[in-house]
């Protein structure tokens, strides 16, 4: 025995920072963590324990009971994982460390358009880059006017405020005239954004809003939930954290039953569901359309209700009763299309007509981002719709996004969060508004670059109104505006191949001989970056002073946080918001964009703007880094979701022209009259002119297997891809037999047996579009005849269109949501997969020796990944 | 006495405590309890997955497997050099200046749980986060605190006296009198759906039975989706009969449960045939 004998280990922390390191961003904070630091260094990432500095009396804690359960928060925060795990990717051996220009483009002479993803990178100064990227703006103004420059600077990121990571550029630029806005389009909710809000307004970008307290009457008064293509167990990580997973246990423990409708037995049903349901990949509106057919057939559903708060029935129960096609939904037709058992869909139908039921998402999965995701959307507001939505325990749910206990004192618990000055606000509208000049929605990017011009209606922002989706906007715009087509390119979200449509069309866009100079600004060296004539190194939060206001209505409390530089910047890098600031500077604009203001000041102005002073003083903010809100005494009365308009839709109307549940849609009936894609009220399409994905297809004969793609359990989006410690769990990669760690692909055991698929086999997931790389995982949590590859993968191009790295969008349909709904189609389509042979890789290598050995040289480690090195001439360390 | 006691009933195999644990070890050094863990393929905790059944009868679990701080624990007499303890509060230690990287002890642990560090020459394991539990501040090791459902708890035996008699260790045959305690491991199950086949309906309130060794019976009847989960299953053979009220009875025979659970499917149910 040694006791006694053991000095004590110094553990004690210099300091403590803390960090909101989910991934959401957008000023949102979540995923709250504390950093322990001690000499200098970031030894520990854990959660943020809300009571290391408020008591639980402060705090008053909400209380959920339902047959003899109960649910309290717990006094710590709930980060997703990765979050715990992020000193990996702040020392990511794939960060960019310095300035870097492509080497064989010269702004003063050949510019070498096509090389770009091929050619290497040399090391320049931060102020010989930020000179050429004045100039380059400079000249773009002076040949073709500001339009020309086409900002990409949306979409999410690191949780900070002041230095965001995404659309300082669209400030300074603004500043200069204007610019071409890349729209950042729903990548996660299509079908609410196209379809529901024509049902029930405009919700919350489409979702059902308000959503107060709808954890609370769900967990009250409803017996069974439906969580239908979403996962509560992987996609909020990226958001809020792990809250979700509490909730489900403690329904499951108060007897309320969770059915899950989806083709993967996804993590929330693997330890959460009492029924699994597997659909077969975008077939859920046959499945519903049979529910709904049920209920006529059966009288199961509310007639009073939909009388009074909803227009349209008629048209639907026509189409459905199969009085319109000659074709009635019956569960016999609809199990043909959706692979779900005949007796299986009727029982669905009769539990949900007998027990008071609400669906749960978060966002994502099989159901709302494939082709025509609108229509299930819509019927989803018309099967709520008949059972009485916004009554007692009926509702949809973005469970634990929206519908938590309110907060006392806090503004807004919008995550782009409006209470902040507009001067903290503006980067972030390129994300969720429509804002700038000249408009191209990002789904449409390559196609811009690559055939204009373009006509389209609804530029897909974010936060646009409904009506927005009937205007018709071209591209460019008129010349006597300003309009011009794109020459230069400034992306701070270079994830575009990996994560939006067709990612092997973006490819090409980017080589276009059209587009003079690409600059992109991002911590590390991936996706789109190495199609950048200029990069530029940016920071990630362990190394910058900021403030994050945790508003989100997620964690257990909300929190508003001053978060101190834990580190050093790695290498030269710099914040988003400085980098453009030395841009700024160059342009002769440094003041101006800066407004003089310290970081200090506009901590200052976010305590001032949320109204702290009410809640506590600066000084005793300061003190303490932290302020956390108590949870309002009066919380319980806030009427849950639609309540009020179940109560008296006369009253309190949707924001529909009806006021009503408008199931049949007399403004897309009169918008567009020809839309057999997107009629005026939902119906199956089988195949249309824009998309031809289902296993009836023609093309089914080629490739039999339907792909579908969720957000990963380990990114969010592509963020994340290169952490060591995640990429060792079973799900997040898979080694193949050549010591490359790839990406996985689920299949059912059947579907692998028949192609000699073993799990671990390399595999190629393939179509017209092209071909992806990915690692086998042979189980039972895949249903058959389909293959499930999560998008966002670092993408890791072999040849032209064949990529290693398990970038699956690269092959995903370049076809919109569907011709009058800008959206992106990115799963369910028709794909095979086999293994990968030798004759393979031969083939790719005679196509185009130079690029296939290139990429079978390039730094690797199976650990983390690609390697910085290989792009950069010498390397660096 | 410190005792682990964890319930695998509510880990939603989220690997919080798996990266947590690689979070405060790898690239640190808390000498003597422990030295840095290598970055990748070492575990001290390894969360273990466990897929049960088939499409669409499917099930998961998630056992967290630790350094199990037995009492007995074998690796402190294998030990040349006794450089392996174990403390008055329980948990086994591996002082990490004495070792010689003998390997001894990881050929002796029935549970895999000690790693041999090739680079630094030493064996290590959890450590129940002793280095921080001594300081003061923490009461509980990080995989704990990170753990988002608390199902991962760790405190003094007498708290947790109540889920400790609920609860089994793991291989209890190995007989090294483990500190950490498992809470509801799902057992073995045979499920299925019942339908008519004439009438494409499921069959509701059909009486599932099965007998297992010595007789023992357990029933269920099926539910609104015409489902059956005979859960909490010994591993063995079991004969299975189905019977509803209007349809022939329906029997399986020698059901193996020994290495996996049994999913039968969609199962139809004739009707009587007419005399």
């Amino acid at each position: 025995m040694a006791d006694g004998k053991v000095k004590k280990v110094d553990v004690k922390p210099d300091k403590t920072v803390y960090k909101s390191l989910a991934l959401g961003g957008l000023l949102g904070g979540g995923g709250e963590c504390s950093i322990d630091v001690k000499d200098g260094k970031a030894v520990r990432i854990r959660p943020f324990h809300y009571d290391e500095k408020y008591d639980r009396k402060h705090l008053n804690p909400w209380k959920m009971t339902r047959n003899g359960a109960t649910l309290e928060p717990l006094m710590k925060a709930l980060p997703g994982t990765f979050s715990l795990a992020y000193k990996k990717r702040t020392f990511s051996p794939n960060r960019i460390k310095y300035p870097l220009i492509r080497v064989d483009w010269d702004p003063n002479g050949e510019r070498n358009p096509q090389n770009r993803g091929k050619s290497k990178y040399r090391r320049i100064s931060w102020d010989e880059a930020t000179d050429i990227i004045a100039s380059e703006i400079r000249r773009q103004h002076k040949l073709y006017g500001p339009l020309s420059i086409l900002i990409q600077g949306d979409g999410h990121g690191e949780c900070k405020t002041i230095h965001t990571p995404h659309g300082h550029q669209g400030r300074l630029l603004d500043m200069m005239g204007g610019f071409t806005q890349q729209v950042r389009n729903p990548d996660s909710w299509e079908g609410w954004y196209w379809g529901s809000k024509h049902v029930w307004g405009q919700g919350f970008q489409g979702m059902m809003s308000p959503a107060a307290n709808l954890i609370k009457d769900i967990s009250e008064n409803s017996d069974m939930i439906l969580f239908w293509g979403g996962d509560p167990e992987t996609t909020p990580w990226g958001f809020t954290g792990q809250y979700a997973t509490r909730v489900c246990y403690f329904w499951t423990q108060a007897g309320i039953k969770q059915i899950y409708v989806c083709p993967e037995l996804n993590y929330g049903a693997a330890v959460h569901a009492d029924k699994w349901i597997p659909v077969l990949p975008n077939t859920d509106a046959a499945l519903q359309l049979a529910i709904i057919y049920m209920w006529f057939k059966e009288g199961t559903w509310k007639k009073d209700y939909v009388k009074t708060h909803s227009v349209g029935i008629d048209y639907v129960k026509k189409y459905v009763m199969g009085e319109e096609d000659g074709i009635p939904k019956t569960p016999e037709w609809a199990s043909k299309k959706c692979g779900v058992p005949e007796w299986t869909i009727k029982a669905l139908a009769r539990e949900w007509g007998k027990k008071v039921t609400s669906i749960c998402h978060y966002f994502g999965g099989g159901f709302i981002r494939g082709p025509f995701s609108h229509e299930p959307g819509r019927l989803e507001c018309v099967l709520l719709g008949m059972q009485g939505l916004g009554g007692p325990g009926v509702h949809q749910c973005q469970i634990t996004y929206f519908g938590m206990p309110r907060a006392e004192g806090l503004k807004s618990i919008r995550y782009f969060n409006p209470a902040l000055t507009e001067r903290l606000r503006i980067p972030c509208r390129t994300t969720i508004d429509a804002w700038g000049k000249q408009l191209i929605p990002k789904t449409l990017i390559q196609d811009a670059i690559l055939k204009p011009p373009l006509v389209f209606y609804g530029s897909g922002g974010q936060e646009c109104q409904t009506e927005e989706q009937f205007v018709k906007y071209t591209y460019p715009i008129e010349k006597e505006k300003g309009g011009t087509l794109v020459h230069m390119i400034w992306t701070d979200t270079p994830c575009r191949i990996t994560c939006w449509n067709h990612g092997n069309w973006t490819i090409d866009a980017f080589q276009h001989e059209s587009i003079e100079f690409v600059v992109a600004q991002h911590p590390w060296l991936e996706n789109e970056c190495i199609y950048a004539d200029i990069i530029l190194p940016a920071n990630t939060t362990l190394e910058v002073e900021d403030i994050v206001t945790n508003s989100r209505q997620g964690p257990h409390f909300q929190s508003v946080t001053i978060q101190e530089q834990a580190i050093p910047p790695v290498g030269e890098s710099r914040s988003d918001y400085e980098i453009v600031l030395a841009i700024a500077e160059k342009l002769g604009l440094g003041e101006k964009f800066s407004e003089g203001k310290t970081t200090r000041d506009l901590q200052k102005d976010v305590f001032d703007t949320m109204e702290l002073g009410d809640m506590t003083t600066w000084e005793n903010f300061m003190e303490k880094k932290c302020f956390v809100y108590p949870v309002a005494k009066d919380w319980e009365s806030d009427s849950p979701g639609f309540r009020k308009f179940y109560d008296d839709p006369k009253k309190n109307p949707l924001q529909t022209p009806s006021g009503l549940l408008e199931f049949y849609s007399e403004r897309l009936a009169t918008n567009f009259p020809d839309d057999k894609e997107r009629p005026p009220y939902p119906k199956w399409i089988e195949k249309s002119e824009t998309h031809d994905e289902r296993l009836s297809s023609e093309r089914a004969a080629m490739f039999p297997l339907l792909c579908m793609s969720n957000h990963g359990r380990w990114r969010t989006h592509s963020q994340g891809d290169d952490i060591t410690w995640t990429r060792e769990t079973p799900t997040c990669k898979v080694l193949g037999s050549d010591g490359y760690n790839y990406e996985p692909a689920w299949i059912n055991p059947k579907d692998a047996a028949k192609r000699g698929i073993k799990d671990g086999d390399i595999v190629k997931v393939f179509n017209e579009r092209g071909v992806v790389l990915c690692g086998a995982r042979v189980w039972e949590r895949m249903s058959p005849n389909v293959v499930y590859v999560d998008h966002g993968a670092r993408h890791d191009p072999i040849i032209d269109n064949v990529d290693r790295g398990g970038a699956i969008n690269t092959i995903s349909p370049d076809g919109l949501t569907s011709k009058n709904a800008c959206g992106q189609a990115t799963t369910s389509y028709l794909v095979d997969v086999q293994k990968v042979s030798e004759r393979d890789y031969q083939e790719w290598r005679s196509k185009d020796t130079e690029s296939f050995d290139a990429c079978f040289k390039r730094d690797y480690d199976p650990a983390s990944g690609l390697r910085f090195n290989s792009w950069v001439e010498g390397g660096m360390q | 006495m410190k005792v682990f006691v964890i319930d695998v009933g509510i880990c939603n195999g989220c690997y919080s405590c798996q990266i947590a644990c690689k979070d405060e070890h790898v690239g640190n050094d808390w000498s003597p309890i422990a030295k840095p863990q290598p970055d990748t393929g070492q575990f001290w905790l390894k969360l273990q997955e466990n897929i049960c059944g088939t499409v669409p009868k499917v099930k998961m679990h998630y056992v967290p497997l630790i350094c199990q701080h037995c009492d007995k624990a074998p690796c402190i007499p294998a030990c040349p050099i006794n450089a392996i303890y174990k403390r008055d509060d329980g948990l086994v230690i591996i002082d990490a200046d004495k070792c010689n990287g003998c390997k001894a002890c990881v050929d002796v642990c029935p549970y895999s749980a000690i790693y041999f560090n090739e680079d630094l020459n030493l064996a290590q394991k959890c450590t129940g986060c002793a280095h921080l539990i001594d300081g003061g501040e923490w009461k509980i090791p990080r995989c704990a605190d990170s753990c988002p459902t608390e199902a991962i708890k760790f405190g003094e035996e007498s708290e947790f006296k109540d889920l400790i008699a609920k609860a089994e260790v793991l291989k209890p045959e190995s007989k090294t009198k483990p500190r950490v305690y498992y809470l509801n491991i799902p057992k073995k199950f045979i499920a299925g759906t019942v339908y008519d086949p004439i009438e494409k309906e499921v069959v509701i309130g059909a009486t599932c039975t099965v007998t297992g060794k010595g007789g023992k019976k357990y029933t269920v009847k099926t539910d609104a989706f015409g489902d059956f989960w005979l859960q909490g299953l010994e591993d063995g053979i079991f004969n299975l009969t189905i019977e509803a009220k209007g349809f022939d009875e329906k029997k399986y025979d020698k059901l193996d449960t020994t290495e996996k659970d049994i999913n039968l499917g969609d199962i139809p149910l004739d009707k009587p045939k007419k005399k």
